[in-house]
């Protein structure tokens, strides 16, 4: 294997100190001279309501009150807090139906937490006083929570450019029938052998990330206005907020602030719009708006729950001949990501096992909740709760072992990915499959569980999923990067990738020192300024190493490329005769003949004329690497996990003994960091099937909007746990990296409902499968 | 909807605890008693309202935890639970409140919230509560007028609503001491570790021999208040505690309880291991 002086190094992670110290500065800790607040008045009593009347004018003769403003005050254009717009041609987009159908304050409630008006005072305190004196009324309108309300021909329509409600299906211009997918599913369907087939539920799960949404926005003296945002897409929000205020991006700034927790919450717009209207109301004036908790939770995007109906046709000997599957999603109130994870659910799907043919219906239906958007895994959490069942019930029926039926028939190398037509670069699933095997002890356990008696049943389950890096070719992928060599030979490294705690900009920063062959300590990575950052797509589709990694590669290979040709022309030799040691670089094979990066970086900024010569002492101009990347695939990571459980048949309570996640990274960058997302992916996925679901009201009104019973495995909860990184070095990936952002969430998820399957011989396909859902279960199935 | 913003109050913080009762004398219903804060600023921050906030900080002698054999437990008002997880004499003599205590919430809240604080709450989710409505006891209420003390089974009239009179502070509660062959027990279901509890149960059994002489048992999240289930503890009372005579108590427990769905489980499920809830605990109190 390459030997690497920084790649595969668990540093300390350059963020590590501010993080653990609690000195870093989050968008809330800051402050600026003058400083308004503003405070965004949420409809709490209606999921679904028409605004009849708004009085706004008691509240603006509260004391510290500088101004409210209402729907009418605003003049920005309508938006879409998602960024799928940007990501695909304008021609494709208008196929997918992306529309635009939010507006800072609304008339038509079409969630709870919706924003009706803004007050912007002197204080949080006095804006909090003012907001409580705003007159509202409403008529309530029928509420819908299920697509099947929703659609119904006489549902009020959230919007008239989506008639039926129905936000998004698969455009029949780019999928025959409405559908992806390959083969002849009925026929093959008809001849199988045997089918398995269920309506599952998945849950709306809340993304959970630490820090609440915070921002300070202002449109300052010059007519720039300046927004500070934790958003994991600066870029993307440079150019919505520029078009939604009819403003030339040279006149909008997205500082990004640091970021406590992504996941997908922080996946496009969310409270910019808001922040930036307000702050246009009061130029020179910074103001600072703040999420609390609940109105993140209810004001912010999640993951689409919805009806997840699956079918899956084998032959004798195993075979999957046929699947076919309509994920049927709840989409909230507003369009957001409506293409998108309705498309993905299915890619996750297709892309996984040799399905001799594959139809995926994949659409999404306004409803009165909190808008859906992205979470980690984006459509994938989904996929692997409904298809991992299916196919361990299948496996049950052949009398097969589900690991020996996995590898059998899992796609690899040289198959179709999740995006027909580009093939799976590298994959080391069987890898994943018998190191997770042999860590959990699966044969001697599944062997062990399959007689039990007793109250307390243990089972062992696998699953197995396929993710991406990046969202080639389906969406725009893109990153530019400069790396800048300073005159004493260290570098700035320019771009605005996203470090959301993930690690990314420390695996940025060895990727630029092994690339450029300097020290790690040599580098800085300047990121989060809009101003000076190139594009960048934005942190989506676990992109951020596989593809802005290479954009440091490529920009930094090219800052080398030009010291060495600078080298050369010092040493007077070829550039192959060239190597750098200590960032001293020598003509091989003559060791007194080699001058320092440093000399030929100084020289070429303090490019001196010589008195007595007349001439330039040295070759002028500062050293600049650039690259304007884009991948030419999307080298999915693949990952077996492995889980065991235990139930309490009386009780239905469920334990979690041990999981054991084995995944294929290509190459971790930073191993440290790569098994710390892994895991926190497995304590999510592990919620998603057991305990985590935000819920309403029959009103559409959320009854677990913050900690205190929307639950989240705490520590206590958690298992054994352990991570497996197999390493099969990606031949595109940046020295052979893949992706380890979303991964983690997924395959845990089939694998704890597996486990329990083996455990009592049922399965629970509403997901989460809580103690009262397993009792139940129990129940109807006249025991165990 | 929650706010960092706190209502405005006036804060009361009285040096003593005859100031404390001359402030509550004066301004009664008005004042919400602050002890370790972590249901008042919680609900403070959820809009509740109180114009005068009297903390109990600046009063000393009520953080006390005393044990005697002859006279049982003396816990303060400001005793918080994480003194009670840290004692050995109430792990060794009131096991329940002990197991109580070491489930209760997270260590951040043991650390500040009392065990006074937790009955005085009157939710039917409490798990002190649970654990001292078996153990039995009185709550020692004082205000201008004097001292009074009010049995615990008589203390919660309602959800939400105690025995304490707005002129008086709780000052402390009272456990008797066991007996020779006393053994208790708590237990709670939940969602996750770290949580409140969606069923809850406590018992307290006095054993001679092989007889059960005594018994108290108690459940949460059944009712608006914790409470006792007299019908189970007579089943139990003057007999040998067996695996049949246990299981007798699922059906007969239906008849006590009278649980509702809420955001934590169901009605249904709460009735179908209420049962299991309870004999796991009369087990476990029978081992301690």
């Amino acid at each position: 294997m390459t030997a690497y002086s920084t790649i595969g190094k668990s540093i300390p992670k350059i963020d590590v100190k501010e993080k653990v110290t609690g000195r870093a500065l989050y968008a809330a800790d800051l402050k600026m001279p003058g400083m308004l607040y503003g405070k965004i008045v949420r409809c709490l009593d209606h999921a679904h309501a028409r605004v009849l009347k708004l009085d706004l004018s008691v509240a603006a003769k509260m004391p510290g009150v500088v101004k409210v403003l209402g729907p009418d005050d605003i003049k920005a254009h309508s938006y879409n807090t998602g960024v799928l717009d940007l990501m695909v041609p304008e021609p494709v987009g208008k196929m997918l139906g992306d529309i635009e159908d939010q507006t800072v304050f609304t008339k038509h409630v079409k969630h709870q937490g919706d924003a009706i008006c803004g007050i912007i005072a002197h204080s949080e305190e006095a804006a909090e006083r003012a907001a409580e004196k705003v007159i509202v009324e409403y008529e309530p309108l029928p509420v819908y929570l299920t697509a099947e309300e929703s659609m119904q021909p006489d549902a009020v329509q959230f919007t008239s450019l989506k008639p039926g409600n129905r936000a998004f299906q698969l455009p029949g211009e780019m999928f025959p029938n409405n559908a992806y997918g390959w083969g002849n599913v009925d026929e093959a369907m008809a001849a199988a052998d045997f089918v398995v087939e269920d309506t599952f539920y998945v849950p709306k799960q809340k993304q959970c990330q630490m820090e609440p949404h915070a921002y300070i926005a202002l449109f300052d003296d010059g007519g720039r206005l300046q927004c500070w945002t934790s958003t994991q897409m600066p870029k993307c929000v440079h150019i919505k907020l520029a078009r939604m205020f009819d403003l030339p991006m040279s006149r909008v700034t997205v500082t990004q602030t640091v970021i406590g927790g992504g996941f997908g919450a922080r996946l496009g717009m969310i409270g910019e719009p808001l922040a930036c209207a307000m702050a246009m109301a009061v130029p020179g004036r910074p103001v600072k708006v703040l999420y609390t908790r609940e109105e993140d939770w209810i004001a912010s995007e999640s993951r689409h729950p919805g009806k997840y109906w699956m079918k899956i046709g084998f032959s004798k000997d195993g075979a999957p001949v046929a699947v076919d599957a309509l994920f049927r999603s709840y989409k909230g109130g507003y369009y957001t990501q409506g293409s998108g994870v309705a498309f993905t659910t299915g890619s996750w799907l297709g892309g996984m096992y040799k399905w001799g043919s594959c139809r995926y219906h994949g659409e999404t239906y306004y409803t009165n909740h909190a808008p859906c958007g992205a979470y980690r895994g984006y459509g994938n959490p989904q996929t692997n709760f409904v298809m991992e069942q299916l196919v361990e019930r299948a496996c049950s029926k052949l009398g097969v072992d589900p690991v020996e039926w996995r590898k059998k028939w899992h796609k690899g190398v040289g198959d179709d990915g999740w995006c027909p037509g580009v093939t799976y670069p590298s994959c080391a699933l069987d890898e994943c499959l018998d190191r997770g095997a042999a860590a959990i002890g699966w044969t001697e356990k599944r062997a062990k569980y399959a007689n039990q008696t007793g109250v307390k049943r243990r089972g062992v389950g696998v699953s197995v999923m396929n993710h991406t890096s990046g969202a080639f070719p389906m969406l725009l992928e893109h990153t530019t990067c400069t790396a800048r060599l300073n005159e004493d030979a260290t570098a700035e490294i320019m771009l605005a990738c996203s470090d959301m705690g993930q690690g990314a900009h420390t695996a940025l920063q060895q990727i630029a020192a092994e690339a450029l062959g300097f020290r790690f300590e040599d580098i800085h990575i300047k990121a989060g300024d809009s101003d000076s950052n190139g594009f960048d797509i934005g942190a989506h589709a676990s992109r951020t190493i596989y593809v802005g990694g290479a954009a440091v590669k490529s920009a930094c290979e090219d800052a080398r490329k030009e010291l060495f040709a600078r080298a050369a022309q010092y040493l007077e030799c070829t550039v192959e005769q060239l190597t750098m040691r200590d960032k001293i670089i020598y003509l091989e094979g003559a060791s007194n003949r080699s001058i320092s990066a440093q000399e030929i970086c100084a020289r070429g900024v303090y490019n001196f004329v010589d008195a007595a010569s007349g001439q330039r002492t040295g070759i002028p101009g500062q050293i600049q690497g650039y690259s304007s990347f884009l991948p030419t695939s999307n080298s999915p990571p693949f990952a077996a996990c492995f889980a065991e459980v235990e139930i309490d048949t009386e009780t239905g309570e469920l334990t979690l003994i041990e999981l054991v996640n084995a995944h294929d990274v290509g190459k971790a960058i930073h191993p440290a960091s790569v098994e710390g997302n892994l895991e926190g992916g497995a304590q999510q996925g592990m919620g998603f099937a057991l305990t985590e679901e935000i819920y309403y009201d029959k009103n559409g009104l959320c009854l677990n909007n913050s900690f205190t019973d929307y639950k989240m495995l705490g520590p206590s909860d958690m298992p054994k746990l352990t991570t497996i990184l197999v390493e099969n070095p990606d031949p595109l990936g940046p020295f052979g990296a893949k992706s380890a952002g979303e991964a983690g969430i997924v395959a845990p998820i089939g694998a704890v409902a597996n486990a329990v399957f083996h455990a009592l011989g049922i399965q629970i396909i509403e997901a989460p499968i809580t103690a009262e859902k397993i009792l139940e279960a129990i129940k109807k199935n006249g025991g165990v | 909807m929650s706010s960092r913003v706190l209502p405005d109050f006036e804060l009361l913080m009285p040096k003593d605890l005859g100031e404390g009762l001359q402030l509550l004398s004066r301004h009664g219903s008005d004042v919400a008693i602050m002890a370790g804060g972590t249901d008042v600023l919680v609900m403070m921050k959820a809009n509740y309202r109180s114009p005068y906030v009297m903390s109990l900080a600046g009063i000393g002698g009520l953080d006390h935890l005393d044990w005697a054999p002859e006279t049982g437990l003396r816990v303060g008002a400001l005793t918080t639970v994480d003194q009670i997880e840290q004692s050995g004499a109430v792990k060794q003599h009131y096991r329940a409140l002990w197991q109580a205590a070491t489930l209760f919430a997270t260590p951040q809240i043991r650390n500040s919230a009392t065990v006074i604080g937790n009955l005085l709450r009157a939710s039917p989710a409490g798990d002190c509560s649970c654990a001292v409505l078996a153990l039995g006891g009185t709550v020692v209420l004082e205000s201008v007028d004097g001292r009074r003390e009010v049995a615990i089974d008589d203390f919660w009239l309602d959800y939400n609503l105690t025995a304490r009179r707005p002129d008086e502070i709780a000052v402390e509660l009272r456990l008797p001491p066991p007996g020779k062959g006393t053994g208790s027990a708590f237990r709670r279901l939940t969602r996750t570790h770290e949580d409140l509890a969606k069923l809850n149960a406590s018992a307290r059994l006095d054993v001679d021999g092989k007889i059960c002489r005594t018994a108290r048992l108690a459940m949460g999240c059944v009712g608006p208040t914790t409470q006792r289930l007299p019908k189970c503890e007579a089943i139990l009372v003057g007999k040998a505690i067996d695996e049949a005579l246990l299981k007798t108590l699922d059906d007969v427990i239906q008849s006590e309880i009278a649980p509702i769905d809420d955001k934590r489980s169901t009605a249904e499920y709460r009735r179908a291991v209420a049962g299991v809830l309870l004999r796991r605990t009369i087990s476990q109190a029978l081992a301690d």
